[in-house]
């Protein structure tokens, strides 16, 4: 099993190398004159989505789940928690995270990142009382999300092709490998890959449970952003794709 | 001696042009900070009805922005092929479009605080790097401008949010929706859109 994941890494690299081309740059956009050439400068920004037909059936999929189940929960969990305890839960998670944070900047080679991400795990799980309070955010300790796809992207990969992933969303071919290592690196989440072994730290249950906690958290948190995206939309499929593009772009380069 | 004047005409061209660059930076960093205050101010405004909000807040995106210029770019590969007349149509019912469905999204923006952090050129562009703190938040939302010279005024050209380009999607999605339905069909889908923003309160 171990090796036919090691094999499947290996592919999805393999896979971003040849898709090494021309991705979209905010940065390039603003540099151009926009005058004329512009304007007529065909696909120069547009995402590579080779896999856009299936891409659509899961986005149709995950739309219909969505509007189910798991928009229901988000919603749920907005109303009737109160403020307080929906940011002391962020809190906790984003602490439980934060090791990883600490392991890709400190990849990236972001000595200040990986030293406040660092004090910031360590003041928050010890005062912070297992990461429910943000006591570092208040002494100007600012935690900084860092991910292996970000890592990825620091070192030039560009983000390959776009994929939606079923129930997860919006991805690509680099962030999907980085998401692979970073759960598998983590003792607490879900070993993929089997990193270090089949042993995991805790019990699998804790670990669904987290999974779980986390992805209410994101809906909760994405609430208003899909809400404008399905009201305004002419076709939420390729505004979600570009902004995940943009957003990751920006995120790295941050 | 010639040289000498040479040099110190080129020393003179560059510091005016330099200082030039300096005083606009300022203009265009009043000029952001002014739309955004108005914006804030005028959302936070009790004694305004829900429909004066709306319609001050429209009038103040629709004197900033270049809708045309930003029709013409959002439309990107399909300019080409449109014919006159759809390009016309278009750009009439984009500038209709953007300042009705940001009208009422802005009129929530009663933020604390909006200010402008900085300002700089990049090819024939301003950016203006900003702040908005929110009412309910203590985490301040990043907001980017992108400010061009057009005819001696400035105008907003893009609004950047978390590295997120409104014009940039918006290019992303309509070509995405015309490839699909083809240009007539998506006029006609924005002219509903419109109708439908405009009932809205």
């Amino acid at each position: 099993m171990n090796k036919d994941y090691i094999a499947f890494f290996i592919s999805i690299f393999l896979i971003l190398f040849s898709f090494n081309s021309y991705s979209a740059k905010m940065d390039d956009i603003s540099q151009d004159d926009f005058d004329d050439i512009e304007f007529t400068s065909e696909n120069k920004f547009q995402i590579k989505d080779p896999l856009e037909k299936y891409n659509r059936k899961i986005f149709s999929f995950n739309e219909s789940v969505d509007k189910c189940c798991i928009e229901y929960v988000a919603r749920a969990y907005r109303k009737g928690m109160p403020k307080f305890a929906r940011t002391s839960i962020r809190n906790f998670l984003n602490n439980l995270y934060s090791p990883i944070s600490v392991f890709n900047s400190v990849l990236q080679g972001k000595t200040d990142n990986s030293l406040s991400n660092f004090s910031s795990f360590l003041i928050n799980t010890t005062v912070g009382i297992g990461g429910i309070f943000d006591v570092a955010g208040k002494k100007g300790i600012n935690y900084n999300q860092e991910d292996f796809g970000q890592t990825l992207g620091h070192y030039g990969f560009n983000y390959g092709f776009y994929i939606v992933l079923p129930i997860l969303g919006p991805s690509s071919g680099r962030d999907f490998s980085g998401f692979l290592v970073d759960k598998s690196v983590n003792p607490i989440e879900l070993n993929f890959l089997d990193i270090g072994g089949e042993e995991n730290f805790i019990n699998s249950n804790y670990r669904i449970g987290i999974a779980m906690m986390s992805g209410i958290d994101k809906r909760e948190s994405f609430i208003d952003i899909i809400d404008d995206i399905r009201q305004d939309s002419f076709d939420p499929y390729a505004t979600l794709r570009s902004a995940y593009i943009q957003r990751r772009d920006s995120e790295i380069k941050k | 001696m010639k040289k000498i004047i040479a040099t110190l005409t080129l020393i003179l061209i560059a510091t005016t042009s330099f200082a030039q660059n300096i005083d606009q930076s300022e203009q265009v960093k009043a000029f952001i900070n002014d739309v955004g205050t108005q914006i804030i101010k005028i959302a936070a405004d009790k004694k305004l009805s829900s429909e004066q909000r709306k319609s001050n807040i429209i009038s103040v995106i629709d004197q900033s922005i270049d809708a045309d210029w930003i029709a013409r770019f959002v439309l990107a590969k399909n300019y080409n092929t449109a014919s006159d007349s759809q390009k016309e149509n278009f750009a009439k019912l984009y500038r209709e479009f953007m300042i009705n469905t940001y009208g009422p999204k802005f009129q929530n923006y009663n933020g604390r605080k909006f200010e402008v952090l900085s300002v700089s050129k990049q090819g024939n562009f301003y950016i203006a790097k900003s702040e908005f703190l929110p009412q309910d938040s203590k985490t301040p939302v990043d907001v980017s401008f992108r400010v061009k010279e057009k005819n001696g005024k400035l105008v907003i050209l893009d609004f950047v949010a978390e590295g997120v380009s409104l014009i940039e999607t918006q290019r992303s999605e309509f070509n995405s929706a015309i490839s699909q339905k083809g240009m007539d069909q998506f006029l006609e889908d924005l002219k509903a859109r419109i109708a439908k923003l405009k009932t809205q309160k």
